[in-house]
């Protein structure tokens, strides 16, 4: 059950080209959430902002004496009015906060997965503030994580933010920039493409969040090879939790003219790609 | 302190809210999605979301796009229809005693009194609140709810199949809502609620579209408030039947100003989507208010303000 509260800000780090990592003090969430669910956060003054914001939690953290999780890590990039609010938010000040919120992401079923070198294997694609979504899933994948390949991509170097962080918990990263500063020059999808067809055969998951246009284009490559893909929304929602309809997505396969939608803050944010029209 | 407060407030057609705080249709799905955040039993009544005889799906998105101090949404009515709500949704609101008020939607006339019909006989509906936001095809595609004419009928026709409480709801999007305030109370209405939204629209320079799929939609939250104060006074002065008002209620000073205009009762709406357990918070903070400043029955405060009212 989502947790409606008040939460005290730790630390804002500012890490360059606009991007934030903002920590907040939420230990009931901070236990509960799992990877791809998501926040609402507000200021507690309504008048101020009267909209929530929508957030992926990037990553979890335990409180001054370890053990379990205390605080929860928001990465987001600063782009609007609300961003641009809580980019000025300082350690002590509080926020509201609503979650954990939707449905993450899901692995591959246990009885599936045979043992040693048949493992099912991971591939994370993320396109800039994208990444926010994936620090979790890592932690959550414990070793396994070492056996990930995370494709990442976005303009320039500035948008590849916590590379070092993911460089030290992926198996791989393999990077792509649009203005070749970093990796290979051009969409993160080409690297992708070229390495499901270099082993055909071999089971995979494709996670990805990033730009719609990005989701499309895995979910494109994905399902034209029949690799299972989930794809991590984002959608405009004014309540996070089924209510204002405000988010929806097209379902590919309506059971009837009355089922032609799905709420992303419920029934995703993460979805097999299948589901919806993207 | 703020427990001898008497919150009770007298609606309209024999019914009596617990307190004066509702939720508005559209803003609180069926009334069970809060349960998390707040216990239903606390409110005045919960208003569902816009019942029509079919499901329907909605409008495609961009449905909803925030604005200054507000929000501007075109969901399209995307609900259960009335078959579903009544097997679904009924049953378990009844079961847990709050009163619910159930919105009404139909495309034509006869859309609209098929569902009042339905609800007819069902128990467990504290007041039927009629949307007559469609278009009215008799008078040429004009919201139904536009025309007095069309509204003292439709609500004659709607009064005539139902003896449960019968309350209009009323758009601002017209020259004199006092007008259609007493077209509604001329059919037979026990209460009129108001306003309903602002029809607004956001175009995004970029592109040169408007943000949502429909292009306009519907404006709420803040903004609209000092809209619908002056129209529920508007009507306060123009009608008998007590008035349920609503437009961007989001504390309980706000709940006050709208007692103050005339209001017997209100509606939060916008506020529920930024804080899922704002009804609740605002009902104790009222007796608080009341309490705080001498008040031993908030319906002292109904019709109250002072002062020049024009």
């Amino acid at each position: 059950m989502p947790y409606n509260l008040t939460a005290a800000v730790e630390r804002q780090e500012d890490l360059g080209a606009g991007y934030h990592l903002l920590t907040l003090a939420a230990p009931e969430i901070a236990r509960e959430i799992r990877a791809g669910q998501f926040v609402m956060i507000g200021l507690t003054d309504i008048d101020q902002m009267l909209i929530r914001r929508p957030f992926s939690v990037a990553l979890v953290s335990p409180g001054p004496d370890g053990g379990e999780p205390a605080s929860i890590g928001l990465l987001y990039k600063v782009i609007g009015r609300g961003t641009t609010l809580f980019s000025r938010l300082q350690p002590g000040d509080r926020l509201a906060l609503l979650g954990p919120l939707g449905r993450g992401f899901w692995l591959p079923d246990p009885a599936l997965e045979a043992g040693g070198g048949d493992e099912t294997e991971l591939l994370l694609v993320a396109g800039g503030i994208g990444n926010a979504i994936f620090p979790l899933l890592l932690q959550e994948l414990g070793p396994r994580a070492a056996r990930t390949t995370l494709f990442f991509g976005g303009r320039g170097r500035a948008d590849l933010t916590l590379l070092d962080w993911f460089e030290a918990h992926a198996g791989r990263v393999v990077t792509a920039t649009e203005d070749g500063s970093h990796g290979q020059r051009g969409f993160v999808t080409a690297p992708l493409a070229a390495h499901l067809d270099a082993d055909p055969g071999r089971r995979r998951l494709v996670m990805a969040c990033g730009p719609h246009a990005m989701l499309r284009a895995v979910a494109e490559l994905c399902l034209a090879r029949g690799v299972p893909c989930q794809v991590a929304m984002e959608e405009t929602m004014a309540c996070g939790f089924g209510v204002c309809l405000g988010c929806v997505v097209e379902k590919r396969e309506p059971e009837s003219d009355f089922d032609r939608f799905v709420r992303v803050c419920t029934e995703g944010p993460v979805f097999d790609a299948r589901e919806i029209v993207l | 302190m703020s427990a001898g407060v008497k919150l009770e407030v007298a609606v309209g057609g024999g019914l009596t809210l617990r307190n004066p705080v509702l939720t508005a249709s559209g803003t609180f799905g069926y009334g069970l999605e809060f349960e998390p955040y707040l216990d239903l039993n606390r409110l005045g009544g919960v208003v569902v979301k816009g019942i029509s005889p079919r499901p329907r799906a909605g409008n495609p998105p961009p449905r909803l796009v925030e604005t200054p101090s507000g929000m501007l949404n075109a969901i399209g009515l995307q609900n259960v229809g009335v078959d579903r709500f009544l097997e679904e949704k009924l049953p378990a609101l009844r079961e847990r005693g709050v009163a619910t008020v159930v919105n009404v939607y139909g495309q034509c006339e006869e859309d609209l009194l098929h569902v009042v019909e339905k609800l007819a006989p069902e128990s467990g509906v504290a007041a039927v609140e009629l949307n007559l936001s469609c278009p009215n095809v008799k008078e040429g595609g004009l919201e139904l709810g536009r025309s007095p004419r069309a509204i003292e009928s439709i609500t004659r026709d709607a009064r005539a199949i139902t003896r449960q409480p019968l309350w209009v709801k009323l758009t601002p999007n017209v020259s004199s809502i006092a007008e259609t305030a007493l077209a509604a109370e001329a059919g037979g209405a026990d209460a009129v609620s108001l306003i309903n939204t602002l029809v607004g629209m956001v175009i995004d320079v970029e592109r040169r579209r408007p943000v949502l799929h429909r292009g306009s939609g519907g404006l709420s939250g803040p903004a609209i408030r000092p809209v619908a104060i002056a129209m529920v006074h508007q009507v306060y002065r123009a009608v008998k039947i007590p008035i349920v008002g609503m437009g961007g209620i989001v504390n309980a000073r706000d709940v006050v100003e709208f007692l103050l205009a005339g209001a017997r009762a209100v509606q939060v709406g916008t506020a529920n989507f930024n804080d899922p357990g704002v009804a609740m918070r605002i009902v104790g903070d009222l007796a608080a208010w009341c309490a705080a400043h001498g008040i031993a029955d908030v319906n002292e405060l109904v019709g109250a303000v002072k002062g020049n009212q024009a």
